[in-house]
């Protein structure tokens, strides 16, 4: 394989040890490596508690994974530590090491990847910290140690797919925590992979898929015809086949905003939801808080779309999970048109299935310039209502969101003021900006 | 009573529901990092894992407010206190040892 016009770069690719726990563990004084801590959720609809993050002694103790574990699994050892989410002190921290990861690069060469990932171009940049990638790794490492007392771990390669390779197949079983793949090494490092799905971007469903085209292992895909293996998986088969050779044309300054925003919220149910009232209190709430959020983002919605999801139950008695409709409506951020129209869709295809997951989302996003007036009302009506959302929303913004609800949010079955101080679903925040 | 006790005893009066064969602590960390002082309810059921809740984390980072802080608390709980990340520091006012030994998970 010829490599030579592939771009050739020093990117790195940094993660936090078990970031919340790390987080949690150094708020307390205790260093994150050795103490046994999990980080859960107890909130209501978590079915008894959903562990968030491990400590990595915890994972080693107890076999316990991140999101996937539950309060159940979780051994009653008087040596293990449970403590709640925060979830603004980790956007904190995450802004924090942003921060430190800016003085070894520039902005436009850093992207921050996820709440504890983030890539950085270091090609123009590494030679003024020092003389070899890995001492440069070695001194953010340090760095963020001694500024916020949290571990790093450093995926190192010559494009930005190799650098995450690094990270999540050598890095984090290394001992200074630094993993590496370069062009020269792919053969050693990345065909030596027996498992595929402990490679990013395939998981179950892609290996089974692979498996059935007779390819088990990463020298496998490499070497698989790419035109015969694009023909069967299509874009992504030749995306795969590109990672196998470590191959990774992307331009980490020239970003790629998404080609359509949508803004949206869901949230799972504490219990079944059965009465069509309670249901449609839970769904006006989810479409309030989108539509205050659009107001908060200037835009203006000319979709919405409804999602809900049955009960292990339901589903099983219906043969569907449940359904999922969108609806094109004339562009606003107003909260009546926004409830009505989900409401509608909700009516249309609810047939008295119990109720345990309810998504409101928007897209065909454009800039909220102005008010669409209808013949119908007077003109006056119109504004006032239009004024109203924007009112509710400055006070909520001055005294909290709690200060002011709707009474249908005291009704049995509502879920708003429970959750006004939730972010990403978990404790800590404001929801509604 | 100040703004910062006032949370703390607040949060600790909602945490500390005293359940049967369960221990109650209040932990005191120094945060170098964020350079402040928080407060957490650790609690134990015998036998169980331990919970810790966080309380309140103080801006004002010197020993002299904590101090008085430490004080005020004292006067509403009886709860026993202990301390990490003080190892080598001193109260301000009678100049003895805040925590005594550095704990191993330090």
């Amino acid at each position: 394989m010829n490599y030579q016009n592939e771009p050739h770069g020093v990117f790195f690719l940094i993660d936090n040890k078990s970031f919340y726990a790390s987080v949690e563990a150094v708020a307390r004084g205790w260093n994150p490596l050795k103490i046994a801590l999990v980080v859960m959720s107890e909130a209501s609809n978590t079915n008894g508690g959903l562990v968030l993050a491990t400590s990595p002694e915890a994972k080693k103790h107890y076999h316990l994974q991140a999101n996937v574990s539950r309060a159940r699994e979780v051994p009653q050892d008087p040596q293990l530590v449970v403590v709640p989410p925060r979830m603004n002190l980790y956007i904190k921290r995450n802004l924090q090491i942003n921060d430190i990861f800016r003085r070894f690069v520039a902005n436009e060469d850093l992207l921050p990847y996820s709440i504890d990932e983030s890539i950085l171009d270091l090609t123009h940049s590494w030679r003024l910290f020092g003389k070899t990638p890995r001492e440069v790794a070695i001194r953010i490492q340090k760095t963020v140690r001694r500024e916020l007392g949290l571990y790093t771990t450093v995926g190192i390669g010559d494009n930005p797919v190799q650098a995450k390779l690094a990270l999540d197949l050598y890095a984090k079983h290394d001992d200074d925590l630094i993993g590496e793949i370069h062009y020269s090494t792919v053969p050693e490092k990345i065909w030596t992979v027996d498992k595929l799905t402990d490679v990013w971007g395939i998981a179950n469903r892609t290996a089974t898929h692979l498996n059935r085209l007779g390819i088990y292992n990463m020298y496998e895909l490499a070497h698989v015809d790419p035109y015969q293996l694009k023909g069967e998986m299509g874009l992504i088969g030749q995306q795969l086949f590109a990672m196998a050779w470590g191959i990774d044309r992307s331009q980490l300054n020239q970003r790629r905003g998404p080609k359509n925003a949508s803004l949206g919220n869901s949230q799972v149910l504490p219990r079944d939801y059965v009465q069509q009232k309670e249901i449609e209190t839970v769904i006006k709430e989810v479409g309030e808080q989108v539509a205050s959020r659009l107001r908060h983002h200037h835009k203006q919605a000319g979709c919405v779309s409804l999602g809900i999801g049955f009960s292990y139950a339901a589903s099983e008695a219906d043969g569907r999970s449940g359904f999922h409709q969108e609806m094109r409506i004339a562009p606003t951020d107003q909260n009546a048109e926004i409830v009505a129209a989900v409401i509608r869709i909700f009516r249309r295809n609810w047939e008295g299935q119990t109720v345990r997951n309810v998504a409101v989302y928007t897209s065909r996003l454009c800039a909220s310039t102005g008010l669409q007036l209808n013949f119908f009302e007077s003109a006056k009506a119109q504004i006032k209502r239009t004024k109203t959302d924007h009112v509710v929303d400055a006070i909520r913004d001055r005294f909290g969101f709690t200060r002011l609800v709707y009474a249908s949010s005291l009704q049995k079955g509502g879920t708003a003021i429970e959750r006004a101080s939730l972010v990403g679903g978990h404790n800590g925040g404001n929801a509604y900006e | 009573m100040n703004k910062d006790l006032k949370v703390i005893i607040e949060r600790l009066d909602a945490g500390f529901k005293r359940l049967p064969q369960t221990r109650y602590q209040v932990q005191i960390t120094d945060d170098p990092y964020d350079k402040t002082y928080n407060f957490f309810l650790n609690y134990q059921h015998r036998g169980r894992r331990l919970k810790s809740q966080p309380l309140h984390s103080i801006r004002q980072y010197r020993l002299t407010y904590l101090e008085q802080l430490v004080k005020g608390l004292r006067e509403h709980t009886q709860l026993s206190f202990i301390y990490v990340g003080f190892t080598g520091q001193r109260w301000p006012s009678n100049q003895r040892l805040i925590q005594g030994k550095r704990l191993k998970d330090e």
